[in-house]
């Protein structure tokens, strides 16, 4: 039986419950969404003792489902004001999983402003509360290596730490977990949840999964035939197969300049000249040169193994990746073409806990405004560092693109529900530009990946200059990626389970194995379609309507080189996107 | 005529010409398709991402003076 712990951060009460029946076929994003709609006020202040922290495992992690250790950390969004899942890799999924933990809830707030907290979950599921006051203002790093000093030799535990942007309330604060080597590089970026975690005078999570086994199974045989068949579609496809493992992430550089969708100097041009400096391959080679590795897993049970670590010239570790969105945000968009002075504004938000996508895309409305010139990658690490420091833009820019778009009149601002665009620009990947715009999350592009269609041509093939086909496209994605989520998959299965029926077949096998419920295909998209119900109708109680899900103006006004097109998906076809979500609400007695 | 082409990741070694980077300049016989380029290279037989002028092409298609035809194999991240 998963059960929840439940961390009270008003008076430091810490209970334990029993998943309640009706969220027992809920796990990750789903049960993440499913808390913040029941508990928390639409209209109360993110910041406030009203919002809940929400970490959730998904419903596979801790056993070895391949792929599965993916962890929801779900609230209101003080970026957006909607709901926010932010999704990580990294190993506390897999630990919280083991431990049988379907979700820790931290609710209240402390009087005492100055307090730092720290969470310990033992191995034998004993938690306690603990001051780490000292630890106030440190980056993820250090609080990493102060937590390692504090446990016993031969532990296994893994980390989920705040940084100083997240206690500094920062809109862009997002949340380090720690990955296989203690790291703490895998990011709840988006959506400002650090800063959730910060008003909670939350500084760290430790869990302990010490010699725990897996979880058991209901039907252990079918779980072991399930996985088998589901670990060899990742191996047998050749991009979660041969592609994501060689190049990792940021193979993407290359091919989204080819095909005119890398926003380049704040979403002014498609194609950036920098791409083949700052590509995947390219990355391989140097990182190969300076004896970096180029393949593992952020989380134990990952196959694909698209993880690196890039090294300095002098091959110390400096950050994982970069990844694609990291590579492209202060690379392409900032008209950087340099991938060392690209690790240094990572590893400077990954120490200070900052999301990469938001902080690449405020630097670009930043260079926009003429302040600082595009391509200045010296001049860009002393804009980021003044979040805390001297000089401009100062504390803005850690409430990320909108907040500093405004502070420095600059014209063009790519937001949406107030957060920065990914890596796609949505007039060259129209269907991105569909996903950015409806998406409960704001502007998220993993929300519905239809760069594999308009791009990759994985899983069908639709012109990524046209309107047509995308809203259907980017809805049944919506909901399939809304279902991995809950899982705890990795997204990137999606490939192969959009290539290879057998892959598909295998995620309700593996789920049914596991639980002993029924489960299907149906029943995998009502899971995410009840998790999307949430989130749209809590959005909705916030206050955010069919005006809240567009794109900005210049994306329908400003035609984007080489291809100078511009988004022509019309307003009323957004709004056919959650045509489901009445009967399915209605279904669930949410009327 | 003269084409630009660039082959990416695991193809880039499949290229005739030296040259940095992915791109390199070729002569070809004017008709030649992006099929004839695919077996003059002797590329993998296994799915490709093939652009030219940055938008997605046939393999059937002709190539013409000028133009830039970039291969990828299957690949994605994000």
């Amino acid at each position: 039986m998963r059960y929840i712990l439940r961390v009270n951060m008003s008076d430091l009460a810490i209970t334990k419950e029993d998943l309640p029946a009706k969220w027992e076929r809920y796990g990750g994003r789903a049960l993440t969404s499913a808390v913040v709609f029941e508990e928390v006020p639409p209209t109360s202040d993110p910041l406030g003792a009203e919002n809940v922290l929400v970490i959730a495992p998904g419903l596979l992690s801790g056993t070895n489902t391949p792929n599965g250790g993916r962890l929801s950390i779900g609230a209101k969004s003080p970026l957006t004001g909607g709901i926010k899942e932010s999704n990580a890799g990294g190993q506390a999924a897999n630990g919280l999983g083991r431990l049988g933990i379907a979700a820790i809830i931290f609710s209240g707030k402390p009087a005492d402003e100055s307090a730092r907290y720290m969470l310990t979950i033992e191995a034998d599921g004993a938690a306690s509360m603990s001051r780490v006051d000292e630890w106030a203002g440190e980056g993820n790093y250090e609080t990493a290596d102060a937590i390692k000093a504090l446990r016993p030799e031969g532990d296994r535990c893994s980390t989920i730490t705040n940084g100083p942007a997240g206690e500094a309330g920062f809109k862009a604060a997002g949340i380090a977990v720690s990955d296989m080597k203690g790291y703490p590089n895998r990011f709840a970026g988006r959506g400002g949840l650090g800063a959730v975690m910060g008003s909670k005078g939350l500084k760290a999570i430790v869990i302990s999964d010490k010699d725990l086994s897996t979880p058991e199974h209901a039907d252990k045989e079918a779980f072991s035939a399930a996985i088998k068949t589901f670990s060899a579609a990742l191996k047998e496809h050749p991009v979660s197969g041969q592609g994501l493992p060689t190049y990792g992430t940021n193979v993407l550089t290359n091919i989204l300049s080819e095909a005119g969708g890398l926003p380049t100097r704040n979403f002014s041009n498609g194609s950036f000249e920098g791409a083949e400096a700052t590509s995947g391959e390219r990355q391989r080679e140097i990182t190969l040169e300076r004896g970096g590795n180029v393949q593992h897993g952020c989380h134990t049970g990952c196959v694909i193994q698209c993880s690196r670590y890039w090294v300095d010239k002098d091959g110390k570790y400096k950050t994982k990746g970069p990844e694609y969105e990291t590579v492209w945000s202060f690379g392409a968009n900032c008209g950087i073409n340099d991938l060392d002075a690209i690790a240094e504004l990572d590893r400077t938000c990954g120490d200070f806990g900052l999301d990469t996508i938001e902080m690449g895309a405020t630097m670009g409305v930043y260079m926009d405004s003429g302040e600082i010139a595009f391509g200045d990658g010296a001049a860009a690490l002393a804009a980021l560092k003044s979040v805390f420091g001297e000089g401009k833009p100062g504390r803005v820019m850690g409430d990320g693109t909108e907040a500093t778009g405004k502070a420095f009149n600059v014209e063009h601002i790519p937001v949406v529900k107030h957060q920065a665009l990914p890596a796609y620009d949505p007039r060259s990947v129209q269907g991105m530009g569909v996903t950015y715009a409806t998406t409960t999350m704001g502007a998220d592009h993993t929300a519905g990946y239809t760069v594999t269609a308009n791009i990759l041509k994985v899983g069908g093939d639709i012109d990524p200059l046209k309107p047509e086909g995308q809203v259907e496209l980017s809805r049944n994605l919506q909901i399939a990626t809304a279902m991995l989520d809950a899982l705890g998959l990795c997204i990137f299965v999606a490939f192969p389970v959009l290539d290879i029926p057998e892959a598909f077949t295998a995620i309700h096998e593996m789920a049914q194995a596991h639980t002993g419920d029924t489960w299907d295909v149906d029943a995998l998209m009502q899971l995410g379609k009840e998790t999307l119900v949430y989130e749209r109708l809590f959005n909705e109680r916030a206050g955010m309507g069919p005006e809240d899900d567009r794109l900005p103006a210049f994306f329908k006004n400003v035609e984007l080189p080489p291809h100078n097109v511009t988004f022509q998906v019309s307003d009323a076809d957004l709004d056919t996107v959650f045509d489901f979500v009445p009967e399915v609400a209605a279904g669930m007695g949410l009327a | 005529m003269k084409v630009d082409i660039a082959l990416f990741a695991s193809l880039s070694g499949f290229h005739t010409e030296a040259g940095d980077g992915h791109t390199r300049h070729y002569e070809l016989a004017p008709g030649t398709t992006i099929a004839d380029v695919i077996a003059m290279f002797g590329l993998p037989d296994q799915p490709r991402i093939v652009f030219v002028g940055g938008r997605h092409a046939e393999e059937t298609s002709e190539l013409h003076e000028g133009e830039r035809l970039a291969i990828f194999p299957p690949v994605a991240g994000g």
